[in-house]
């Protein structure tokens, strides 16, 4: 009785809390939702609309002064003037080689009357910016005789030019072509001789018969001993692999201990080859030197011959001529400062624009043969005209490389602390220290990328070890034959930490276990040393790092990759991680069921299944990459390099070169350029294009995956 | 299945406490179950195995095997012989050690942390738990399909072969051939001949379990352990998968854990009755159905204990 007396009680007493309703909190998580991503949409329009006007052609205004003055130009701003408070407007007045600014802030109130002239043009040139002007005719320049007026008058001009641009332009590519591939080739194979006889005199001064003398005796043992190995290992392959057989553990010891063997047989034979370190005397120098000498005539005949060729070609390029004229002073669009009595001539050109006369659809032709420009040629004048193309290539090979090395590299981490490492408090401690690693400054890895990959690392591949910390000789190979033994240890040490089948460890297996971190530490550090303290490599570029031209030595595509990569490891083992612990228990154990190993089962079961979590990953860690700048500024980005990072000549991928980056583009144009009012438009267009870009790599990889997800799972029934 | 849960604590405690059992003694009653009594107690009284399981030869020896998880020991000094060619099933209340004892023949026992065995199982004696045994290619030899159907996310070709792959077969005519050889004996083969490169996740759940079974038999193994094979499934399926096992067994040896009482007695020829960890009985399974040596057993069968 008492207890349903209670029972209701309690009901009666229950009651529901002000706080309880929760419809403001509804209003509050949805505003706060509408909030961000309006914020999102607004960054989103706000380039888009910047960026692509940049390219609409507008009208050409003439504009007189009241003082007087006449000058043509196309309105870029608007705006009151914050001193002041008159209304002022900013013209692009181009014309930069009669010496005056290409922007002008013209006090509206000044500005007697503007006109849209139909006959103004404004010509988009190679060099020195824009010019505004009228044309006035097309001539044919002789040597020596009078010159022929081919068109005389706007209309008539236009209609000249439009003849002949085309074939002007193409001959003035050619000529490029001609002076990039012909000469370039030329002398990157005369600079290619110079360094054959540099490092062929690098190595006779340098002289280590003792050491091939060595390097012939040692070839000769490890032969010996390298065959002996492999037959063992192959006559041992079954031992320890069968049920009832003599004992697993030392079968597996004396295969991996003589491949490991074998292994250390083959570099010892490779680092001490009596063919690496051929020593060059006086005189092979001398008959070198005169071959080299002989082929550097051939050479620099080849070369006078393509420069009378280009030479021929262009003063035909040269004769026509057009003259464009701007209204107040009367100047014409000159050849180049220097010549600023010639008229350009008219492959110069890169565009001429009718503005005020086009329809709609001419206006949309410029539109997109700007756009073309921009996304397929090389930048010019500082970057602020011509296109991006060499930082659109930069940056998607750079994105690709970086998640090219970031995803192995992470998923191996990840594997192996999920997969091998036994759960505990170092594991632990790691997934603390990878998940802070995230939270490093990208620019602290710019600075290690700098440091390390390019000046040591890259050092080293150039020059081989500092000359300090070059060991000698007996030392090295004692070290070496240590690293071998202790590696075999650490294996047998592996071996019998492992408990007996349904035993618990031992303090016996306990002791080997750590026995076993301890040995391959040890190793590790070893191979370290050898590596960085051999006495017998000299890096693969020493005659260029001599000369003060370090190949990989210094910032590049290749370590500006592998710092990002380090900078978004974090990303793919966590994601990773999380990717191979979703995959079920079920499998593995199937898999083991059938008798597969460790290694199998990783590798067909877990690894596949974790591929759409690895995918992931390694998207997150490209966009993340992609969007990076400030490690890349110390590592290898550049304001302008038009060689591409890939080309068809070997080896495709010149990852030593420095290059072009669209984030690194839009700081150069905002913050460095020399004439910031031209490139502020396109500091929209480039960042619109960094989006699109990333975007599209995003779009890419989320598609691959999706695609594999749809084939793992089949079709749910 | 009335206290299975306490009597399991019971026995693995170090001091076992005796509860009221939950049974009313049937017949006589004098008739105590004197045997589960012993083994709730924490004693390990010799199990009644009939003459019969002796006589034939064996293709598993378990001698005096014992395991512990950590600290608890699931399997008490269990010693039978599993007759080579037939259908041997493994019953008894759920916890009893049906699944550890199964899984201590492939040696899955090694996934798990801090298993120790005593004693020892030996295949076509061989022991298997001696160091210089490869684990790899004892699991190679033995066949194991397990309580809920796990097919690898990937079509049902590749399902199938699996065993053949990691063995490093890559010839297309041989793994087709095996493929369609064991998708035959598991009596799939009609169901799936037209989808083989189809996802295997997109099978039924019985279907998903032949499957399995067909991969388990795919490299001609020893012994096929079924684990439950039937448990998740529906009767319409569970009633193939049983047809199958009468089929196969005519080629393999079989062991077989069910908890359905009628499932052991419709396909297999000897039975064994575990409980806590003990063998209680062991015999042909039509003895052991319908002239038990103990009361214990014919309550069991017949549902009256467990
Ligand atoms: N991985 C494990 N760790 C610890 N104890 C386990 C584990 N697996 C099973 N056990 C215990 O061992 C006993 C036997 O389990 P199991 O063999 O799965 O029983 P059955 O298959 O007969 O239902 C149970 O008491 C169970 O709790
Ligand atoms: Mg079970």
């Amino acid at each position: 009785m008492s207890d349903t007396n209670t029972t209701h009680a309690v009901h009666a007493r229950r009651r529901t809390l002000p706080s309880a309703i929760g419809e403001p909190m509804v209003w509050l998580t949805g505003g706060a939702l509408v909030v961000c991503l309006s914020m999102i949409v607004m960054l989103v329009l706000l380039v888009v609309v910047n960026g692509s006007k940049t390219f609409w052609p507008r009208a050409i205004e003439q504009v007189t002064l009241h003082d007087g003055e006449v000058f043509l130009g196309v309105a870029t701003e608007h705006e009151r003037d914050v001193e002041t408070g008159v209304l002022h407007t900013l013209y692009r007045v181009g014309n930069r080689d009669i010496g005056q600014e290409s922007f002008r802030w013209i006090d509206d109130e000044q500005i007697s009357s503007i006109e849209t002239p139909d006959d103004a043009v404004m010509l988009e040139r190679e060099a020195w910016g824009v010019w505004f002007g009228v044309p006035e005719s097309i001539v044919r320049v002789h040597a020596g005789q009078e010159d022929t007026v081919l068109a005389h008058g706007s209309g008539d001009v236009l209609d000249a030019y439009k003849a002949l641009h085309k074939d002007a332009r193409k001959t003035k590519a050619k000529i490029e072509q001609l002076k990039k591939v012909e000469l370039g080739s030329i002398n990157s194979e005369i600079e290619a001789l110079r360094l054959s006889i540099r490092q062929a005199e690098i190595e006779a001064s340098r002289g280590d018969r003792g050491l091939i003398r060595l390097g012939w005796v040692l070839w000769f043992v490890f032969g010996v001993l390298a065959v002996g190995c492999v037959g063992l290992v192959y006559r041992c392959r079954d031992m320890g692999t069968e049920l009832g057989a003599s004992n697993a553990r030392q079968g597996e010891l004396i295969r991996t201990s003589g491949v490991i063997a074998a292994v250390m047989l083959v570099l010892a034979m490779w680092i001490a080859g009596p063919w690496k370190g051929q020593v060059v005397d006086e005189a092979q120098l001398e008959t070198m030197r005169a071959d080299a000498a002989t082929s550097e005539a051939a050479l620099l005949v080849e070369y006078d011959e393509v420069i009378a060729q280009i030479r021929e070609i262009e003063d035909v390029d040269h004769e026509l001529r057009l003259v464009i004229v701007e209204p107040t002073s009367g100047h014409f669009s000159p050849v180049s400062q220097t010549l600023g009595d010639e008229p350009m001539y008219v492959s110069q050109v890169v565009r001429l624009v009718q503005a005020n006369t086009l329809s709609t659809r001419g206006k949309l032709g410029v539109f997109f043969s700007r756009w073309w420009e921009y996304l397929s040629t090389n930048p010019r004048e500082a970057n602020t005209e011509g296109g991006v193309f060499p930082v659109i290539v930069g940056t998607v090979i750079l994105t690709l490389l970086l998640t090219i090395f970031v995803t192995p590299m992470g998923v191996i981490a990840a594997l192996y602390l999920r997969e091998y490492a036994k759960q505990g408090f170092v594991t632990s401690l790691i997934r603390i220290a990878v998940n802070n690693l995230a939270g490093v400054p990208s620019i602290v890895y710019g600075v290690f990328g700098l440091g390390f990959f390019c000046y040591t690392v890259g050092g080293y591949v150039d020059t081989g070890a500092v000359e300090s910390a070059r060991m000698g000789a007996t030392g090295w190979w004692g070290m070496f034959v240590l690293a071998g033994v202790l590696l075999i240890v650490g294996f047998a040490a592996k071996l019998w930490s492992k408990p007996n089948p349904g035993k618990l460890p031992t303090s016996f297996n306990k002791w080997m276990q750590r026995g076993s971190w301890l040995v391959w530490t040890a190793v590790l550090v070893l191979v370290v040393m050898l590596v960085t303290r051999t006495p017998y490599f000299y890096g693969f570029f020493e005659a260029r790092a001599q000369d003060g031209t370090p190949t990989f030595g210094t910032r590049g595509m290749l370590w500006a990759a592998l710092t990002l990569a380090l900078l978004t490891l974090p990303v793919v083992i966590v994601a990773t991680e999380e990717a191979i612990a979703a995959v079920p228990n079920s499998m593995r154990e199937g898999s083991y069921g059938c008798g597969a190993s460790k290694w199998q089962t990783i590798w067909r079961i877990v690894l596949p299944g974790a591929m759409p979590g690895i995918l992931t990953g390694a998207i997150l860690a490209m966009a993340r990459g992609a969007g990076e700048v400030a490690p890349l500024m110390l590592v290898g980005a550049v304001k302008l390099n038009q060689d591409l990072p890939i080309s068809t000549q070997a080896p495709f991928i010149h990852a030593d070169q420095s290059f072009m980056h669209l984030g690194f583009h839009i700081f150069d144009l905002g913050f460095q350029s020399p004439d910031s009012q031209a490139a502020r438009p396109l500091v929209w267009t480039t960042t619109l294009l960094f989006l699109a870009i990333v975007f599209a790599l995003n779009f890419t990889a989320i598609m691959i995956r999706s695609r594999l997800r749809a084939k793992m799972a089949g079709p749910t029934v | 299945m009335t206290n299975e849960t306490d009597s399991t604590n019971t026995a693995e405690s170090t001091q076992p406490v005796i509860r009221s059992v939950a049974y009313t003694p049937n017949g006589g009653g004098d008739q105590a179950y004197e045997v589960i009594d012993a083994i709730r107690r924490g004693e390990n009284p010799t199990p009644t195995v009939h003459p019969e399981v002796l006589e034939s030869d064996s293709v598993i020896n378990v001698e005096k095997f014992n395991l512990w998880y950590t600290e608890t020991q699931a399997i008490h000094d269990i010693s039978m012989k599993i007759p080579r060619g037939a259908v041997t099933a493994l019953i008894g209340p759920s916890g009893c050690g049906k699944s550890t004892l199964l899984r201590s023949i492939n040696r899955m026992n090694d996934l798990v942390e801090g298993v120790r065995v005593e004693g020892g199982i030996s295949l076509n004696d061989s022991p298997i738990y001696a160091p210089s045994v490869d684990v790899i290619s004892l699991r190679k030899r033995l066949g194991m399909v397990f309580q809920k159907p796990n097919p690898f996310p990937m079509s049902i070709f590749e399902n199938v072969v699996y065993p053949l792959r990691i063995d490093g077969e890559r010839r297309k005519e041989v793994l087709e051939e095996a493929c369609e050889k064991s998708l035959r004996s598991a009596a799939i083969w009609d169901e799936v001949k037209d989808r083989l490169k189809k996802s295997a996740l997109g099978l039924s759940g019985g279907q998903q379990q032949r499957v399995c079974i067909a991969r388990a038999i795919v490299a001609d193994p020893e012994v096929l352990l079924l684990d439950e094979p039937c448990s998740a499934l529906d009767p319409v399926a569970t009633l193939k998968i049983e047809e199958l096992i009468s089929q196969i067994s005519e080629r393999y040896t079989v062991l077989i854990v069910t908890h359905n009482m009628q499932q052991a007695a419709r396909v297999s020829d000897f039975t064994a009755f575990m409980y806590l960890g003990r063998i209680v009985e062991y015999g042909p399974t039509a003895t052991l159905f319908q002239t038990p040596a103990l009361i214990e057993t014919e309550h069991y069968v017949s549902g009256r204990f467990g």
